[in-house]
């Protein structure tokens, strides 16, 4: 596709940013490999102590409290984005004006900071003064159901979840529109002339052709949960005891708190890989069935050529 | 009849759905300008009264300028590296006949997997060693280094429409290869260079996780963090400064956001969906 032959040019152009970026992150990831395999509180030297990092995180109760809150994070944050963006999406399509200016509008949750959610939904949670969720919860007459969201253990890991959910419901919403309207129209015209309704159109053609979209998006969404820290972070650090702690912000904590450098590096490790793993079983999840789908159709070609 | 109702109910779902998303957001306005016994006594109620108390304390004490300037600092070197760096780059692996080009690419587009906190210790430790912990440049070098996949994914896509025997009629008139970035290609990325810089100036504005680790002296603080200041000791937190305080932090991101929204919601989309 190139057509300059220039190859002192080529690296005038490719180098800043080549060396930017590796400085930037792959610098990081090789020092945090190279540390999760030392034992360093900071000062002083490092000793090198093979693999008793990651042998201590998986005796560490702690690291499985965090591992299976993440997962129920992830879950919580996946299907609020999803499911709520995806539906709200649909009513889109059926809206004929101020479509644009919803559209902006619910957008908007995405570019305000964490903090300022974290200090909107610790005032919406709290019990003194009265937060929003608790008065509700009066007015509808559901007076045993007051508490503090966030002090509570049963509360605070889907306390810490929902607003992570909500912030970025736009943006899937925004991703699933575009994909959506972008359909042509005549794929499901001809099912609408047949007496299909709205609802078979919606999950026999509709949904069904936006497939790739939503495997991009479950994605986007796994790993995003995966690294989730900030709102947590913010709202709770991981507290009450560490019934909200997610493995991102534990390992902020040991590495930053604790000054456990070895040990938090152990843990980033771990997030790496498991953001790595994710993408590559979806993908090849999802293309191993493509390839399948794609069999399929070759087969029936050849059938039709037959007959 | 039935489809009239029908689409009553439809409308108020829309509503519904809308004022989920923007209520927290319109609270937070009219929660700044309430007095702060009202706040403090009915907080989801509509102010009886309006006062602009809270933002004369906190523009005041001053702080907040000084936390607006470090994120506009923060965020105004870090585009111009970001397009700098990425439209070069962009350049150089979309339009030149090099070996290699499509290894370096997936080599860059790689970066959009690796999660950010991967970085915070290592370069925690770096920046202790050459004693740059506590400035700005803390925090440009991570920002910088991790919208440069994605941006430079965009500029490679948007070269990639550049006819290339443009190029090609550009050589044999004997136009180096420099000329041709600036003359030629740079300025026709326009569009692409609006929707990384719009989208980009809000990320960076509302980072907090790399401000949170290598900032801790109040005079490099950037708007996020700073807003925790207002949480005082033992948890008491004063409201109302609180709120006026996110409400000025957060103006400049909704002014790029209403101006420029096809761009930024263009660029997050594509961020979304390459990853």
């Amino acid at each position: 596709m190139g057509v300059i032959r220039n190859k002192k040019a080529f690296f005038v152009f490719l180098l800043p940013g080549l060396l930017f970026y590796i400085l930037a992150v792959f610098y990081p990831i090789e020092e945090s490999i190279r540390l999760s395999f030392m034992k360093w509180g900071g000062i002083g030297e490092k000793e090198f102590v093979g693999f008793a990092n990651y042998i201590a995180m998986f005796k560490d109760k702690v690291f499985y409290t965090a591992f299976f809150n993440n997962l129920i994070y992830l879950l919580i944050v996946v299907i609020m984005q999803l499911s709520i963006g995806l539906l709200f999406a649909i009513l889109l399509t059926y809206m004929t004006k101020r479509v644009t200016l919803v559209k902006t509008l619910y957008y908007v949750p995405c570019i305000i900071t964490t903090v300022a959610v974290t200090q909107m939904f610790r005032s919406m949670y709290s019990t003194e003064p009265m937060g929003l969720l608790n008065q509700i919860l009066q007015i509808v007459g559901m007076d045993q159901f007051v508490k503090p969201w966030l002090a509570d253990i049963h509360t605070v890991l889907a306390a810490v979840s929902v607003p992570e959910g909500w912030r970025f419901t736009g943006m899937y919403m925004v991703i699933f529109y575009a994909a959506l309207v972008s359909l042509d129209p005549s794929v499901y015209e001809a099912a609408k002339v047949d007496g299909a309704t709205e609802l078979q159109i919606l999950f026999k053609i509709k949904i069904p052709l936006i497939k790739d979209i939503l495997l991009l998006t479950l994605t986007m969404c796994l790993t995003g949960a995966l690294r989730g820290f900030d709102i947590p972070f913010l709202l709770t650090s991981g507290g009450p005891g560490n019934a909200s702690e997610l493995m991102s912000t534990y390992m902020y904590k040991k590495a930053f708190s604790s000054n456990q450098y070895g040990y938090g590096s152990a843990l980033a490790v771990f997030i790496i890989v498991e953001s790595i793993l994710v993408v590559f079983v979806l993908r090849k999840l999802f293309t191993s069935k493509d390839e399948a789908e794609a069999r399929k159709i070759e087969r029936l070609q050849r059938k039709g050529r037959k007959n | 009849m039935k489809k009239k109702s029908l689409k009553i109910i439809f409308g108020l779902v829309i509503l519904g759905f809308l004022l989920i998303q923007i209520y927290p957001v319109i609270w937070l306005f009219l929660a700044s300008v309430k007095p702060t016994v009202e706040l403090a006594s009915a907080p989801f109620a509509l102010p009886k009264s309006i006062t602009f108390d809270n933002f004369i304390k906190v523009l005041s004490d001053g702080k907040i300028g000084t936390y607006m300037w470090n994120s506009l600092k923060v965020t105004s070197i870090s585009l111009i590296l970001i397009i700098a760096l990425s439209s070069t780059a962009g350049y150089a692996l979309s339009k030149f006949k090099v070996r290699g080009t499509k290894n370096l690419y997936t080599f860059f587009t790689f970066g959009i997997m690796i999660p950010v906190q991967i970085t915070l210790i290592p370069l925690f430790i770096f920046y202790g060693k050459m004693g740059i912990l506590n400035t700005s440049f803390s925090m440009i070098l991570p920002q910088v280094g991790f919208a440069l996949p994605l941006s430079v994914m965009m500029f490679v896509n948007f070269y990639s429409f550049v006819p290339n025997e443009l190029i090609e009629a550009a050589v044999m008139d004997g136009c180096s290869p420099y000329r041709i970035f600036f003359q030629i290609v740079f300025p026709l990325s326009r569009n692409t260079i609006i929707t990384i810089a719009s989208m980009y100036s809000i990320l960076i504005w509302n980072d907090f996780i790399f401000a949170n680790t290598f900032i801790s002296e109040s005079s490099a603080k950037t708007v996020a963090m700073g807003l925790k200041d207002y949480v005082g000791a033992f948890g008491n937190v004063d409201w109302g400064s609180t709120f006026a305080a996110i409400v000025i932090s957060i103006l400049p991101p909704l002014l790029i956001y209403f101006s420029l929204n096809k761009w930024v919601t263009a660029g997050m989309t594509a961020g979304a969906t390459k990853g």
